[in-house]
């Protein structure tokens, strides 16, 4: 962790391979603690996108029995708060078993490493595929999901709009609109962004974080999007035209607005060359993560690939290829 | 003469031996707490013809917004069903629900508002930790109008041309306990006050059918200008080993209640009865589910005493004998068993057969099965809910199609705490 924040600044001058352009973060102009949304990542070989940016000690022991304190009453996805052996609480998200709908657990997991793999500030998430719960009637094998440690060093202060905070208008704040688009995200609501307080050694910060992003990896809708599917992912354009400078995205969920006549091919540039980062191991490691077999997560893989390809040409050319306009 | 509530007749108990010894799920419940065998999330069986993507987007849709039946979700809340059979095709309103203390206790209220102005509002305060969780304690407050109740006069020869109607509104405050020893298994006892007024029936989308004081104009209940107030009181045993309560594909739930409705003006309607309902699914292949439903309900008075209309069984609609209109028999006791056939025609509609057969009856020994039906259904559904289901049936008084939104094998009343009123199925 001390490694990942290493490269903390107030204002950041990046400039990344390929992509000359400062970028100035902007701070709180009331003089409250610094906010971070977002810092160069380390290269290839610098990032674990396995165990991701906190150390493995702050990982669940799956071989561990976990006490449950409370289930969880918001969202779609049930999930529980639990206690462990050596009293860290963690908050599960587990599947719904009577619907229909993939788990948002690991999807979450796979997205959270992608975007602390890019520099982006993350929570302790974890996947179990399956651990042992103690309720009232004894314990048993339960099936697993995403586990969020309740890490001290992290006080939630609230949640933050993607469309109004301090960092719109720099490139890492367009990349992660970007990103999402990328990974066929429809989560962009204010209750999925969390602010935390982080309390460091070094000294406090306040944190950005995208933290509930368990609908991507599939098709974007408002009422019912499918997460997790690779087919409906496969199907989606990502980048449909480009129209008065600015990128028309294949997005259909809610907040269409924080994307529309926002982004431009030069923004889209900045986001996949920061994704095109990742090394092919990285990429795997980010579904390993979350669950997910080698050869289902290569489609995935290869699907992201095509689409930075295609980023990467609109960005170049200015304008999307008549076989994608269709 | 009228009989004993509690004998139950050899014909009733062989059927219940009969779904009781389907269930290895009572016994194989706790082993599988017990065992350190991981689970297995399994895949949903794929139907015989290639589901199109729309279905599952209405799934996908269906499951996030009308909720999953687990109760879990803090804050409003959207109500698709009153619950109560009779209410029409459609129904809607609203909840609130906050889980307090981390889980140590609920607050619930609900209303909805029917097709047939059929109204209920229902609110609950229940705490679920003591003993560590395994016994809980609570109170709660039902009124609700019933404005086009059926009635047909009583016996298994009621005619289909008697039909008349009546308007029933009640209150009922109660406080009760539950002590579960198990996961799966409640004993559950309850104590209330109950106030029911009867009227002529009103509402939308009125039928046309007259009161049921000109058809039947010596009806006891009726003959009075105000129903008595009631106190009473339950004992029950509930077991549930179903996988999912609103789309079972194995287990089954097994319930036995005693109560009582003591009249507190004259005595003359205090009612006893004995209720006891059994289901059991099975999984016979990947795509088939075998349903077997029971139910008996045995009530009785002392000599010369008198079961009201509104405490008596009844049988008829879309949980009992579905070729027939809802309440269409009324006695003292009744007994209705039901076969099903599910068979998974897309991932997520199965096709359906039926047959329902079952009586009423003055005494518990004159019970048989001689009133039948048959039909066929289609049904969509998630993994674990049902949100939507044609019944076409037929039986001696012809053919009846109904559509509903939930299992007619829900049996979402047997987790009340109360003593089922009307004693509507």
């Amino acid at each position: 962790m001390t490694t990942f924040l290493a490269g903390r600044a107030f204002a950041l001058t990046v400039a990344l391979a390929g992509c000359a352009k400062s970028v100035h973060v902007t701070l709180p102009a009331d003089g409250a603690l610094p906010a971070l949304l977002w810092q160069a990542p380390g290269g290839p070989g610098t990032r674990d996108l396995f165990n991701g940016p906190w150390s493995p000690d702050h990982a669940p022991d799956p071989s561990a029995r976990y006490r449950l304190i409370e289930r969880k009453h918001t969202g779609v996805n049930p999930g529980m708060t639990v206690r462990d052996p050596g009293g860290r609480e963690w908050s599960v998200k587990t599947a719904a078993p009577e619907t229909s709908d993939m788990p948002e657990g690991p999807i979450e997991v796979v997205v959270s490493r992608v975007l602390s793999g890019l520099g982006y500030l993350q929570p302790p998430v974890y996947f179990l595929r399956t651990f042992q719960l103690e309720t009232t009637w004894g314990v048993r094998a339960e099936a697993g999901g995403r586990f969020r440690l309740k890490d001290k060093s992290l006080k939630d202060r609230g949640t933050w709009p993607l469309g109004a905070n301090p960092f719109v208008g720099t490139k890492p704040h367009s990349a992660l609109l970007v990103i999402f688009m990328l990974l066929g995200s429809s989560d962009m609501k204010v209750s999925n962004n969390t602010l935390y307080e982080h309390r460091a050694a070094t000294g406090n910060d306040v944190w950005y974080v995208v933290r509930d992003l368990g609908t991507a990896l599939g098709s974007t809708a408002r009422l019912s999007p499918r997460r997790g599917d690779v087919a409906a992912l496969a199907a989606n354009r990502f980048i449909v035209d480009v129209r008065n400078g600015f990128v028309v995205f294949d997005y259909h969920g809610w907040h269409q607005e924080l994307v529309r006549g926002r982004i431009t091919p030069e923004d889209v540039g900045w986001a996949c060359e920061l994704v095109a980062g990742l090394s092919a191991a990285e990429w795997q490691d980010a579904f390993r993560a979350g669950g997910y077999e080698p050869g289902l997560a290569s489609r995935y893989i290869d699907i992201i690939q095509s689409r930075i390809a295609l980023g990467r040409q609109v960005a170049a050319t200015g304008h999307v290829p008549a076989s994608v306009r269709r | 003469m009228r009989s004993n509530p509690n004998r139950v007749p050899g014909a009733i108990a062989a059927v219940f031996a009969f779904l009781l010894a389907l269930v290895p799920g009572i016994a194989g419940a706790q082993n599988a707490q017990a065992t350190d065998q991981l689970p297995v999330v399994k895949p949903e069986p794929t139907g015989v013809i290639h589901e199109p993507r729309f279905v599952l987007r209405a799934i996908d849709f269906a499951s996030r917004t009308t909720g999953d039946g687990t109760n879990r979700k803090n804050g409003p809340h959207l109500v698709f069903s009153s619950g109560l059979t009779g209410a029409g095709w459609i129904s809607g309103g609203g909840g609130y629900r906050h889980w307090l203390g981390q889980d140590h206790a609920i607050f619930e209220s609900t209303a909805a508002y029917s097709w047939r102005s059929y109204k209920v509002a229902d609110a609950r305060f229940e705490y679920l930790k003591f003993a560590g969780g395994r016994v809980t304690a609570g109170t709660e407050i039902r009124w609700q109008d019933l404005t086009q109740v059926n009635y047909f006069g009583e016996g298994n020869h009621s005619l289909e041309a008697d039909r008349a109607e009546y308007r029933l509104t009640s209150t009922n405050v109660l406080g009760h306990a539950s002590y579960r020893p198990s996961e799966w298994l409640a004993v559950d006892a309850s104590i209330g006050w109950l106030r029911p007024t009867l009227k002529g029936p009103g509402g939308t989308f009125d039928r046309g059918f007259p009161p049921v004081l000109e058809v039947f104009p010596h009806d006891p209940a009726f003959a009075l200008a105000r129903q008595p107030d009631f106190i009473h009181d339950q004992i029950a045993v509930t077991g549930d080993t179903r996988d999912f309560r609103s789309h079972p594909a194995h287990g089954g739930v097994y319930h036995v209640a005693l109560s009582a409705f003591h009249d507190k003006d004259t005595s003359v309607f205090t009612t006893h009865r004995f209720d006891a309902e059994a289901a059991q699914f099975m999984s016979l292949t990947r795509r088939a589910v075998l349903a077997l439903h029971a139910a008996v309900v045995t009530s009785g008075t002392a000599t010369g005493h008198i079961v009201p209309l509104y405490l008596m069984p009844m049988l008829g609609g879309h949980h009992s004998l579905r070729a027939y209109s809802d309440q269409r028999f009324h006695d003292r006791n009744t007994l209705v068993i039901s076969v099903e056939q599910r068979f998974a025609l897309l991932t997520h509609m199965d096709a359906i057969a039926f047959y329902d057969a079952g009586s009423v009856a003055a005494r518990a020994r004159d019970l048989n099965l001689d009133l039948t039906d048959y039909g066929f259904a289609l049904s969509m559904h998630s993994r674990g809910a049902t949100f939507a289901r044609v019944d076409m049936a037929h039986g001696r008084e012809g053919w009846k199609l109904s559509f509903r939104m939930s299992d007619p094998f829900h049996l979402s009343k047997l987790r009340q705490p109360t003593p089922n009123f009307p004693a509507l199925r």
